[in-house]
């Protein structure tokens, strides 16, 4: 249920910022989201579909770039992965760091001017 | 036409959390989130805590549920300052609601804040309240493998209580199984064994509490 909240903000940010282009129509909206994050992309969709309705955002598409997590291992380096891990997916030691994977931003929209 | 923007989504519960954090600093309270699947728990243990710290800790606590006043109703027999939070439809309790429900509480009267999240272990590990300590609660009825389908809620908890250990002899769970599951997804958590019932487990986990209490405030 959290993707209603967050389908809300993103309709009403992409609407602001058209608004500040001096842009008509969103047809896009494309977002970086973070796998921890616990998205579900159909269910963000159909609320952003929802929360778009009646504004220039309506129809428009919600483009989805997953950002993976990155597992720093000392023997191989940094290497991305789908979902939280507490082993190297390259070598499968353990004592690795993971870092990113917590992005949720609007990265750009597409307007018809 | 392609407008870069680069815009963070949820800044504004982040910004919440943020203030939080600086209003339980600046109040000198221990700010605990106890977060649980449903039905583990989770106000039986604020109960317990709250008779047995009785005189040692202040205790004030805000109650998060979709609906009802009934957890609040049974806090407040202990004497404590306890408000309510319904979050309708949400799943978690976001920060803005949190910041709300405070004007509700004096923290100046307070040493430790426990605020009981809306019972799930999803959505409440990804939204912060700006608190010292994230207790995560699971009881035995509930399956020991539970850290390893949820990593993200105990990874983020400092503290794992096992609840409901008097049940242990009815079913089928092995307190070491999910010690080690927790500990794969979290090493450094900390881990209690407790039962409201016997009582098991209840004074360390209270001597803890007070423990992180005092660090905070020195």
């Amino acid at each position: 249920m959290h993707e209603f909240g967050i389908a809300t903000e993103i309709a009403a940010a992409a609407v602001s910022e058209a608004e500040k282009h001096g842009a008509g129509k969103i047809t896009a909206v494309t977002i970086r989201v973070g796998v921890l994050r616990g998205i579900v992309p159909d269910s963000l969709r159909m609320f952003f579909e929802y929360a778009a309705k009646e504004t220039p955002a309506e129809g428009a598409a919600l483009e989805i770039e997953e950002e993976p997590v990155l597992v720093a291992c000392a023997e191989c380096g940094e290497t991305p992965a789908s979902g939280l891990t507490l082993t190297c997916p390259a070598c499968g030691r353990d004592g690795v760091v993971v870092k990113g994977g917590d992005s949720l931003r609007i990265v750009s929209i597409d307007v018809e001017e | 036409m392609k407008v870069e923007i680069e815009k963070e989504i949820q800044r504004s519960a982040e910004d919440a959390a943020r203030d939080l954090k600086r209003m339980f600093a600046s109040r000198k309270v221990l700010a605990v989130n106890l977060v649980s699947s449903p039905g583990s728990g989770k106000t039986t243990l604020i109960e317990t805590m709250i008779d047995r710290l009785n005189g040692r800790l202040r205790i004030a606590v805000v109650e998060g549920d979709i609906e009802t006043e009934i957890d609040a109703e049974r806090i407040r027999k202990h004497g404590v300052q306890v408000h309510q939070i319904t979050t309708r439809s949400a799943c978690h309790i976001p920060p803005a609601l949190l910041v709300k429900a405070l004007d509700h509480i004096d923290l100046d009267a307070a040493d430790l804040l426990i605020v009981e999240n809306v019972g799930n272990l999803v959505c409440p590990a990804e939204v912060p309240l700006g608190e010292d300590v994230r207790i995560v609660a699971l009881s035995v009825t509930e399956g020991d493998e539970k850290p390893l389908k949820y990593p993200l809620i105990f990874r983020t908890s400092r503290i794992l209580v096992i609840t409901k250990t008097d049940l242990l002899p009815f079913v089928k769970f092995s307190t070491e199984a999910v010690k080690a599951a927790a500990r794969t997804v979290n090493p450094g958590i900390e881990i209690f064994e407790t039962s409201a019932v016997t009582g098991e487990g209840l004074a360390a986990l209270i001597d803890r509490v007070e423990a992180l209490h005092a660090e905070k405030v020195r």
